[in-house]
């Protein structure tokens, strides 16, 4: 396998950005949510603090769909198996302990 | 729910910086230490300080594995393999809680920290590395060294220990609030042949994944304080980029001295915990 152009190095792209956009623009909403709350306490400020959080919470997710996609644009099937286990498994732990705690 | 006044925003806020330059540094969340200086320092609920932790492992992952994309630092396919083990670990962590009591979780791990730690210092001086012209294998990497200032290359050794010990990561990961990188760094470290930058860099950007079904958790349970989480959030930007900074030239001996403390004071708070 060579090192200049390697599929790896795609990947790593593809990743670092999903993880930049993911990163900024949950920052800015939380930094601007954070201003609003000490500010003047708006509802709007939850909203904004709400969904920087959300876009927190989902960019792991996304980073291991884009993982799952490229993979198979690899023809990787090994990895793009593994990465489908990661991403099923992370869905269902989520899925089972909503519903296991809404029976609580 | 803690009530939010300026002055608890600004210590969570510092907490946040610390655990960013951890994560950069040394490829841990912060969230072994986020959660009990939290729950028992500052009196939180368990809960609310696990979802405080868990989200800002979740960032400290993002934006130090943001930052190095590119470097070659992360080794992702390992990190894909490892993540697998992780996933399945957190998904059986509730069953973990029914059988052992959280006082003998802590102290087996302040044993297994204590026994880390001393293999830590005694390889101090032995490196992974290997010449670039090596043949990585599958899962080794290729990385350009700032210390050395050349490109060195490393093999995987010992991977079904690697999965056990991420396993045993992500089990605990929704029990403790943590994300784990304090068991994933020395075990690829020591044992399995990968470079400190690399093992830090590739835990780094495992943790993420292992805080996030925790995280969501907690979150939809209304245990997450979306203030304190977002001011911990941007405290991890400022530490992580500060970490980056002025941490990519520092000596692999200095990290590894740095981690095997960090390990022999977790083990202190695991006993004090489990009395």
């Amino acid at each position: 396998m060579t090192t200049t152009t390697s599929p790896g190095a795609k990947l790593e792209r593809i990743i670092g950005t999903v993880l930049r956009v993911g990163v900024g623009a949950s920052t800015v909403l939380l930094a601007a949510g954070i201003a609003l709350f000490f500010w003047s306490g708006a509802p709007l400020a939850a909203t904004l603090l709400n969904a920087g959080i959300v876009i927190l919470l989902a960019t792991p997710v996304a980073r291991v769909v884009v993982s799952v996609v490229q993979y198979v644009n690899e023809r990787d099937w090994t990895f793009t198996a593994l990465t489908a286990i990661v991403l099923v498994e992370l869905l269902v732990s989520v899925v089972a302990a909503l519903v296991f705690h809404r029976r609580l | 729910m803690p009530v939010v006044t300026p002055s608890l925003a600004l210590i969570v806020f510092l907490a946040g910086t610390v655990a960013g330059g951890l994560g950069a540094l040394l490829g841990l969340g912060g969230g072994i230490f986020l959660v009990p200086f939290l729950n028992l320092g500052m009196r939180f609920p368990f809960q609310a300080a696990a979802a405080i932790s868990l989200t800002t492992v979740i960032a400290t992952s993002s934006s130090v594995s943001a930052g190095r994309a590119g470097k070659q630092l992360i080794n992702i396919r390992l990190g894909m393999l490892l993540e697998v083990a992780t996933a399945a670990g957190s998904l059986l962590g509730a069953a973990t809680a029914m059988f052992l009591a959280p006082a003998t979780v802590q102290r087996l791990f302040g044993v297994a920290t204590i026994a880390v730690a001393i293999v830590m210092l005694t390889r101090l001086q032995r490196r992974n590395v290997l010449d670039p012209s090596t043949d990585p294998g599958v899962l080794g990497g290729r990385f350009f060294d700032d210390e050395s200032g050349r490109d060195v290359a490393y093999r995987v050794k010992r991977v079904p220990f690697a999965l056990g010990a991420s396993f045993v990561a992500g089990n605990l990961s929704s029990l403790l609030g943590i994300g784990g990188g304090f068991i994933k760094v020395p075990v690829l470290n020591a044992w399995c042949g990968v470079p400190m930058r690399a093992a830090a860099a590739t835990s780094a950007f495992m943790i993420g994944v292992t805080a996030t079904a925790g995280a969501v958790i907690y979150y939809g349970q209304g245990q997450l304080e979306p203030a304190l989480a977002a001011v911990a959030v941007l405290g991890v930007q400022i530490g992580s980029w500060g970490g980056m900074r002025f941490g990519g030239k520092a000596s692999v001996k200095w990290l590894k001295l740095m981690m095997a403390a960090v390990l022999l004071i977790i083990s202190g708070l695991m006993f004090a915990r489990a009395r």
